[in-house]
């Protein structure tokens, strides 16, 4: 949903990261994007795609989806989660914390 | 010149991060007690703050910081209460930034204020990725609603602090068990405070303010 705000901050990003480089061209971008970071892919990519395209050209993105991993709260347990309801496969709680996947994060910029 | 590859591992909500923790810092400061209101619309976020405000103010300094969408609406309901009122019309975005908070800020008198609301934009998704710099987040949820809502939304359950559970009055009117909705939102969130609540009837409200208050760190 707010995948729009997103883009235009991964824009905003690479902008400052272009002037620290003191590049002239943006040509490719590495993003992990967590499974429970609560993006839909499609939704960023589309957004990506207009927002980079606009300033910087032709952008290559790489996007890495990055599993969504759980901690139950009960007994501690980490456990990778797929699907609601991500009860904890040892004790059944479904009270857990997120341990990993919840990422949202800019990894690498290809610049000329 | 050919493409180089840069590492850069930069969260892409670290901007609006350390805005919020600009803010953050303004609370704190002040010693004020900032709650970040979250809900779907309509689950009643406005009429609860009217009838809470009301009262509270009485032995609170309170603030308030309402985000809609589009219109004054719920400001300039809320300003009638006598108390400072911020707007933020977001103007298409679907939930409140760190950034927009921070730029109503200053609209507020922060050193004479205990407690400030932030109503956040009507919807569950959204703000509950955005830190605002608040104390704490509450989640709202009216009966009309699912009982399933937190199983359906838990990132606004999980990161909470309590639940209050609002048009309890049109419990006798609708299919909705409050036994099952409470424990579906303490099977995401243990710790979260439950309050039952009729902004109509005033049931639980006591209750809730009372618990508010005791959050408040000047006191």
């Amino acid at each position: 949903m707010h995948e729009l705000s997103l883009a235009l901050e991964i824009r905003d990003l690479c902008e400052r990261q272009l002037v620290r480089h003191r590049a002239a061209r943006l040509s490719g971008l590495g993003l992990d994007v967590g499974a429970l970071a609560g993006v839909d892919l499609e939704s960023l990519r589309f957004c990506l795609g207009v927002v980079l395209e606009e300033r910087f050209g032709d952008v290559l993105c790489e996007i890495r989806r990055v599993p969504g991993e759980a901690q139950c709260l009960v007994c501690t347990r980490r456990f990778e989660v797929v699907e609601a309801p991500f009860d904890c496969p040892d004790c059944g709680s479904r009270a857990r914390g997120v341990a990993g996947g919840g990422e949202l994060q800019i990894t690498y910029l290809e610049v000329e | 010149m050919g493409a180089k590859r840069v590492a850069v591992k930069e969260n892409v909500l670290s901007a609006n991060d350390r805005i919020a923790a600009a803010n953050r810092e303004r609370f704190q400061d002040a010693g004020i007690l900032a709650v970040n209101l979250i809900s779907s619309p309509g689950s009643g976020k406005t009429m609860l703050l009217e009838r809470t405000v009301e009262r509270m103010k009485a032995w609170l300094n309170v603030g308030i910081v309402a985000g809609d969408v589009q219109t004054r609406n719920d400001a300039d309901r809320l300003v009638q209460y006598g108390v400072p009122v911020e707007a933020i019309e977001t103007g298409g975005s679907c939930h409140l930034n760190a950034e927009q908070l921070g730029g109503v800020l200053g609209g507020l008198p922060l050193q004479a204020l205990d407690l400030v609301f932030v109503e956040n934009v009507g919807n569950l998704v959204c703000p509950s990725s955005f830190d605002l710099g608040e104390s704490m987040k509450i989640v709202l949820m009216s009966v009309t609603e699912g009982e399933d809502k937190p199983l359906k939304y838990p990132a606004a359950f999980r990161r909470s602090s309590a639940l209050v559970l609002t048009k309890a009055d049109l419990l006798p009117h609708v299919r909705f068990s409050v036994d099952t909705a409470v424990a579906n939102a303490l099977s995401i969130n243990p710790a979260l405070r439950t309050f039952v609540t009729s902004a109509y009837t005033e049931q639980g409200l006591q209750e809730w303010m009372e618990w508010l208050t005791s959050q408040v760190p000047k006191h």
